[in-house]
């Protein structure tokens, strides 16, 4: 159980830090929209640099503890690649739910919390679902034996 | 005497040059973080094209306007603008809007929809080898409308076209990606169904 909780810990952060840097790699000011990490729990930073900055490393806190949960929901000792990659997808699909959807439209005072526009769909949903299949497509390898790849 | 001599001169030569031949032909095999690295490259460039869809959104698809415009103007193939002029710009009156253009909008949405379908394919791994294809094809062009255009290096579209190549040759989705459940389905089924030895391929 603790080996579960130590791997999801490790897989959520570096996916986190994939995530982040996902979200650095913006058109216009780097990290633009990194804010909006600090924005759902209705931090607001005045500099903007800082604020980007706290959102990144916030973004990587948050996926180490999404991945804390992951390694905890493992009962057994080892996983499947695709129950891994299932489970992956439904933390992404979460994360959606949850951040990118309803804290996001509650902090901005949305008609619902659930209200979304076709464009906000697009450049989350996907991001997060990656976010939740890296998670675990790395815990999985977390417990693989090194091997190769065929070529 | 001079001719056995020679022979056994030659003797040690050729099973040197065929040791180093075999050597030389060593299968080579990735080690589990060169694929993790490549997997990584591959997200990054799933990312590039899945940026790129947002200013040509539907339904009018109109950022991509002005580029095909300027393809159709500073094409390197000779009758590449003719084609543009007659397919996407067909019935055109305007060099800034695509109001009254006959084939635009639906010629738009499959460019749309291809470089949607790489990016999906490169950052969730499905089916990478195909997604890679499917950008080499876009990519190059791109690189035959855009690359000499005023403004443009022509190296930012070639960079394009070989980064995909790298991703169509090597199986990158095979680690962080679904083609790491995929492929050793598929290739479980290769040896009785011949669409699943094609599909094999691309995963």
């Amino acid at each position: 159980m603790t080996t579960n909780i130590r791997k999801g810990l490790f897989a959520g952060l570096l996916a986190g830090l994939l995530l982040a840097m996902l979200n650095f790699v913006t058109d216009g000011t780097p990290g633009r929209i990194l804010p909006d990490v600090l924005h759902w729990f209705g931090i607001i930073i005045a500099d903007p640099t800082i604020s980007r900055f706290s959102g990144f490393f916030l973004l990587i806190v948050l996926g180490g503890i999404s991945g804390l949960i992951f390694g905890a929901l493992q009962r057994e000792k080892g996983i499947t690649i695709s129950r891994a990659l299932l489970s992956g997808l439904t933390l992404g699909l979460v994360w959606w739910l949850v951040f990118s959807l309803a804290l996001t439209n509650i902090m901005n005072h949305a008609s619902s919390p659930f209200s979304l526009q076709f464009g906000s769909f697009l450049s989350t949903f996907p991001i997060d679902l990656l976010f939740g299949l890296v998670l675990a497509a790395i815990y999985y390898q977390l417990q693989e034996h090194p091997a190769t790849a065929e070529v | 005497m001079s001719i056995s001599s020679s022979a056994n001169d030659r003797k040690p030569a050729a099973v040197t040059r065929a040791k180093e031949s075999s050597s030389s032909r060593i299968p080579i095999t990735l080690s589990e973080r060169s694929m993790t690295g490549l997997a990584l490259i591959r997200i990054f460039v799933g990312y590039l094209w899945f940026q790129q869809l947002f200013w040509k959104m539907p339904p009018d698809f109109a950022g991509l306007y002005p580029y095909i415009i300027r393809e159709s103007q500073h094409t390197i193939i000779p009758g590449y603008g003719y084609i543009l002029q007659n397919t996407f710009l067909n019935s055109c009156t305007s060099l800034h809007t695509a109001s009254g253009c006959t084939f635009f909008v639906p010629l738009a949405a499959s460019v749309w929809i291809a470089e949607l379908i790489v990016a999906m394919s490169l950052m969730f791994g499905v089916f990478t080898r195909f997604g890679a294809i499917l950008g080499v094809v876009l990519a190059a062009q791109l690189y035959v409308g855009l690359a000499y255009a005023p403004g443009e290096w022509y190296w930012t579209y070639g960079m394009l076209v070989l980064l995909c190549l790298v991703l169509t040759a090597i199986p990158a989705g095979r680690r962080l990606g679904v083609d790491q459940w995929l492929a050793p389905r598929l290739h479980a089924a290769a040896s009785n169904n011949r669409f699943a030895r094609f599909v094999s391929w691309f995963a």
